[in-house]
């Protein structure tokens, strides 16, 4: 008696079914709460900062948008926005750790749609966290014009073109940490390992920050494009990709390609 | 060449070997599960058997040999042969956050299976009334129960479960063989079924193999196996005193090991040397209070394969 071979389904209807199931696992997990709720961090601090002491940062007839959008956007690249990348992807990992890989890859599904999927997941959750992050400055500047009219958030406005390109600008420097991060996570198979890899990679690309070459160190990436924000008066933000930007991409491509070797070769022995 | 015999075994491995490093774990195993068949694959602990599991879905890479489902290799097919088959590996690897119902959404979306399954395998594994709660609240038994549901989902024609009855009370045992057997009996399904203690098994099962220190020591159906045992049935003997009768009948007894104080255990030859020993105490004077034949326990024949294999 010779069996036919049953059909397996495409690699994008793989895909597509894995990236259904990694979505509902994300349920009640820290990751979803960390991307839905990070970006309130830098908003809260500048809120308080402007709220407070608003009177001595703006000069009287200044437009405070500028200002505000650049020192709250400081606030979160230089060393929240790296962090945040770090815990995500160790978190999203994390999830499979307790023997999930096991019950994961014995499932008709390839190693690719799995390695694919949970990468998918991590791009849309740091897009969506970065969006809401934006989201939430605009509207805490909206706030602060109802609370304290007296800084001039109302008086004046923001264009938001240059703020949705320092917002693909920050993206795209936040990729090289997350594809690196990604592969971290696939190599060490617990959360502490890719922490710790990841604060201490934070904390040198900051203390390297006058390096001349500090633009290849991807976790230096998100503060490095903080250049591109300019304009006492008026925000201006080129659209132009810079070479630090490119770096990231570069890092994130090689990341991918090795996060992917690793978990297509290894043996699932937990 | 392989001969093709008019029913291709279901899974079957070919010279499987692995090794962890330099580590050699299994030995060119050659297993063979029939069609329709429940085939229990029993080893003490350590013995192999949960890598041989990993090694027949896929999840490690074997040294050498090959691994056929369905007359398929798995190496070369691996997603579309995976599609007809239901595991459950070692203790279920569930998301602790996700309730049970949630646990089994997740499988069932990442295998494309119809959504009333959800529903239907809950019920079948009796946990309806529970899969509002975190899986992280469940006892052990409910876990495995769960994993169980998650290896039914797809209504596979192949089952592997290592060790399914670990955490389970009694009446969750009693339970689990009743399922095994319906699903086998009733719905057709094939299940390969691991355990390290045959009583666990021994009730359900219609082929066995037995593993020892990577090596396969025994494989055959549950007959085979009986008759293996045959070979090592015991006379007992009961009687006064167990020693003087060893000196009385020196040729009668001369196998015979003294068990206690008035009783005596002899290899059982045949039935005329039961009936000439009957006759050589009843002519020497001892009293026969008992004299029986004692077929091992297929416990022991478990235990004499995997102590050979031991001893080697």
């Amino acid at each position: 008696m010779e069996y036919a071979l049953p059909t397996a389904p495409g690699p994008f209807i793989q895909l597509g079914r894995t990236l259904v199931a990694d979505a509902l696992k994300m349920r009640r997990t820290a990751a979803l709460w960390l991307a839905l709720g990070g970006g309130a961090l830098p908003v809260l601090l500048n809120l308080l900062i402007f709220y407070f002491k608003g009177h001595l940062l703006v000069k009287p007839g200044q437009n405070p948008w500028p200002q505000y959008v650049g020192m709250s956007w400081q606030t979160a690249s230089v060393l929240l926005l790296p962090l945040f990348v770090v815990l995500l992807s160790g978190l999203v990992v994390n999830l499979e750790n307790r023997g999930g890989w096991r019950q994961l890859l014995a499932q008709p599904v390839g190693r690719g749609a799995v390695f694919g999927s949970k990468l998918l997941l991590l791009l849309v959750l740091n897009a969506v966290a970065q969006a809401l992050y934006v989201l939430l400055l605009l509207g805490a500047g909206v706030l602060l014009g109802w609370l304290k009219p007296a800084i001039g958030f109302q008086q004046h406005s923001i264009s938001l073109l240059p703020v949705l390109r320092m917002l693909g600008h920050t993206y795209v420097a936040t990729l090289g940490i997350l594809g690196v991060q990604y592969a971290l996570a696939l190599a060490f198979r617990g959360f502490v390992g890719p922490l710790a890899a990841g604060i201490a990679s934070i904390v040198s690309a900051l203390t390297l920050l006058r390096w001349e070459y500090i633009d290849l160190v991807p976790y230096a990436a998100p503060t490095r494009v903080l250049r591109l924000l300019e304009g006492d008066t008026q925000l201006h933000v080129a659209a132009a990709l810079t070479p630090v930007e490119w770096y990231s991409l570069g890092w994130f491509a090689l990341a991918v390609l090795v996060g992917y070797l690793l978990l297509l070769r290894r043996p699932i022995t937990d | 060449m392989r001969s093709v015999s008019t029913a291709a075994p279901l899974l079957e491995s070919h010279d499987l070997s692995f090794r962890f490093g330099a580590r050699p774990v299994l030995h060119a195993l050659n297993l063979q599960v029939e069609a329709g068949s429940i085939y229990g694959f029993l080893g003490p602990n350590g013995a192999g058997k949960s890598t041989t599991m990993r090694l027949l879905l896929g999840l490690l890479r074997p040294a050498s040999g090959t691994v056929r489902l369905f007359g398929h290799e798995l190496a070369r097919h691996r997603v579309a042969l995976l599609g007809r088959v239901g595991a459950l590996i070692e203790s279920p690897s569930l998301y602790d956050h996700l309730t049970g119902r949630e646990n089994v959404e997740a499988t069932r979306r990442l295998r494309g299976v119809p959504a009333h399954r959800t529903a239907e395998v809950l019920a079948l594994v009796g946990l309806s009334a529970d899969a509002h709660r975190p899986a992280r609240e469940y006892s052990l038994g409910m876990r495995q129960r769960l994993g169980l549901a998650l290896a039914l989902l797809p209504d596979p024609d192949l089952l592997l479960l290592d060790e399914p009855t670990n955490g389970l009370d009694p009446t969750g045992i009693i339970e689990m063989r009743a399922l095994l057997r319906s699903l086998c009996h009733e719905y057709g399904k094939t299940i390969l079924v691991s355990s390290h203690l045959i009583s666990e098994i021994e009730k359900t099962v219609t082929h066995v193999g037995v593993i020892q220190r990577g090596r396969l020591a025994f494989q055959g159906s549950l007959p085979d196996l009986q008759r293996l045992q045959t070979g090592r049935a015991q006379l007992v003997l009961e009687t006064e005193n167990a020693a003087t009768c060893r000196q009385l009948l020196p040729h009668l007894l001369a196998g015979a090991t003294v068990a206690g104080s008035g009783t005596l255990q002899l290899p059982w030859l045949s039935r005329e040397h039961t009936a000439e020993l009957a006759a050589g105490l009843a002519s020497v004077g001892q009293p026969i209070y008992g004299l029986r034949q004692e077929q091992p326990t297929l416990e022991d024949t478990f235990l004499h394969l995997t102590e050979a294999g031991r001893s080697e």
